[in-house]
């Protein structure tokens, strides 16, 4: 049995000690708090005192227009912005795929020459440029720009949500490609496999995996993002309820976005529903790529 | 393939020399292994010989050729004459193990026929050298089965056949034996000897010393230098407890200090190491 307990147990440092970092940290974080309140006009009580323009605006919303015209048109709406988010994801993962592939770093140049690093450098630096541009310019610019050039409609909203999963799900892509343990990939090309033999049957087999469960998120972010491409005239449930705020009809606004948020929460139920596959290999391989590191980081001497 | 030469071979990773003036003469259809403790060069040497890895300082010449200034090409057809085996297998675990096997053959396959294999279904079968390979090292019905789903010492037997598809002119086995059970260890070495009898110069880099005392050449390396090189019967205990002398990271490879041989327990034994070094049988 073990001795009774004569001393309550205590002990320490989750919290780091005080240091002169840690308070610089603190004060930093305080003066943007400040500095963000002052900009952006941050206050509370405004936000209270609002209050009976919302709860005007929130009674006017009900009930909700539920006649058949205004849940004809939400259906068709929900149904524009699936066919979007799917057309977009697919499309996307079509360009992002060869890009990435191209964006993938070449595991060894030991030994080239100049001329051949740099010919190899060439596609790896453009497609990443590339992906990078398509990715960091959100999907709602991308609908804007296309509106602009095609006219309204969910067409230019496809393209939008195309570009901007394409940045995405390349860089995502790539990002697999690259973690991928790299001694199977490196054996083959050890033993005269070229390139890209060894990309299709070392790398890719292993990152393969990965990239349908990628897509399938990209596809679902897709959607919550397609219901708001409307707003810029993209097409999509979106679209509905910028036309029905400007006309001031409340009720149908409410049945609109009630429907997207059923939309939303329907995804979200389905995509918690899906096993995220994290295949034990990765977890274990750190190891074999801590090993492998130190020569794949080198240059050889010109 | 007219045998190996290092000529004063020199490796460093970030300042730290891991090869330093490493002369060695290796005639087509020797058997050669190389021991010495962790962290002596042993894989490094290997690397070099695949141009894996950035020279410092000297000059390997494969088959007659100066490996480290062929262009691209000719590197990969140099390459495919050599054929590698490792402590981890290092086989794409998700592929099938007759895959795995067949990749022994890829160099050989033009453009076309890559993409025609890639995209070929799991039912487009196997070459008749893959299927004989897969018989020969006893896994004939293992072809389909993804080679995670392996014991290690069946994966490393996959690797056998994949050397058996491949037949290399040059073998390098770099820590065959350190994750497999003694069976596959005999195995593995007997398919190796054989592909040695049939032209195949054999570099082997051992960690046990029992096994390197079957090989007709020795080479011991010690902190990146070559300490010894001779015929096993030269191999004395002193000149063994020289080798292994002062060994930091003796214990990363299971070894303890001092020659694996010196401990009474394991004499002609062959440790069971599987899931250490970093290796996963998955």
């Amino acid at each position: 049995m073990a001795s009774p307990r004569t001393e309550r147990p205590a002990f320490g440092g989750v919290v780091p000690r005080f240091s002169w970092g840690s308070s610089l940290a603190v004060l930093a974080i305080l003066g943007l708090t400040g500095y963000s309140v002052a900009g952006t006009g941050f206050n509370i009580v405004e936000l209270l005192r609002g209050g009976g323009a919302a709860e005007r605006f929130v009674s006017e919303m009900f009930p909700p227009d539920l006649s058949a015209a205004t849940l004809r048109a939400m259906g068709a709406g929900i149904l524009e912005t699936f066919q979007m988010s799917f057309l977009g994801a697919l499309l996307g993962a079509a360009v992002a795929f060869p890009l990435s592939a191209l964006g993938t770093r070449e595991i060894s140049t030991v030994g080239a020459s100049r001329g051949e690093r740099l010919l190899l450098a060439v596609p790896y630096h453009l497609s990443r440029m590339l992906l990078n541009v398509f990715r960091s310019v959100p999907d709602i610019l991308w609908a804007l720009v296309f509106v602009v050039a095609l006219g309204l409609g969910p067409f230019p909203g496809t393209l939008a949500l195309a570009v901007h999963s394409a940045g995405v799900l390349g860089k995502l892509y790539s990002e697999a490609l690259e973690a991928v343990p790299s001694r199977p990939v490196q054996a083959l090309t050890a033993t005269g496999a070229s390139g890209f033999q060894a990309f299709l049957f070392g790398r890719l087999p292993q990152a393969m995996n990965g990239f349908a469960s990628l897509t399938l998120y990209q596809w679902e972010c897709n959607i919550r993002s397609a219901t708001i491409l409307g707003f810029v005239g993209a097409g999509g449930i979106g679209q509905q309820i910028l036309i029905s705020m400007n006309l001031f009809d409340y009720p149908k606004v409410a049945t609109l976005v009630g429907a997207t948020i059923v939309v939303v929460l329907l995804v979200d139920r389905f995509s918690a529903a899906q096993p995220r596959e994290v295949p034990e290999e990765e977890l274990g391989d750190h190891e074999e790529e801590r090993r492998a590191a130190p020569d794949e980081v080198r240059v050889a001497p010109a | 393939m007219k045998g190996v030469l290092l000529d004063e071979v020199s490796v460093g990773f970030d300042g730290v020399a891991a090869l330093s003036d490493v002369t060695l003469q290796i005639e087509a259809g020797e058997q050669l292994a190389v021991i010495g403790a962790s962290g002596a060069g042993k894989s490094t040497l290997f690397r070099a010989l695949t141009r894996s890895v950035a020279l410092a300082g000297g000059r390997v010449v494969v088959g007659g050729h100066d490996l480290y200034s062929l262009p691209r090409r000719s590197l990969g057809e140099l390459r495919r004459r050599i054929g590698t085996i490792y402590q981890a297998y290092n086989l794409v675990p998700q592929l099938s193990a007759g895959v795995n096997v067949s990749l022994g053959e890829v160099g050989e396959m033009g453009r076309l026929g890559t993409l025609r294999a890639f995209f070929a279904g799991p039912d487009a079968g196997l070459s008749r050298r893959a299927g004989a390979a897969l018989e020969e090292i006893g896994l004939g019905d293992k072809a389909g089965v993804r080679t995670a789903d392996l014991s290690g010492g069946q994966q490393q037997r996959v690797a056998v056949a994949r050397l058996l598809v491949q037949r290399p002119d040059l073998i390098l086995a770099d820590e065959p034996f350190a994750a497999v059970d003694p069976v596959t260890t005999e195995r593995v070495l007997e398919t190796l000897l054989h592909l040695n009898r049939e032209g195949a110069t054999l570099l082997a880099n051992l960690h046990d010393v029992e096994v390197a005392r079957r090989f007709p050449r020795v080479v011991a390396l010690r902190e990146g230098r070559v300490a010894f090189d001779g015929p096993p019967e030269r191999l004395t205990e002193e000149e063994l407890a020289r080798i292994y002398a002062g060994d930091p990271h003796g214990t990363e490879n299971g070894e303890g200090p001092g020659p694996p041989s010196a401990r009474p327990e394991l004499e002609g034994s062959f440790r069971l190491a599987e899931g250490r070094d970093g290796v996963s049988s998955h």
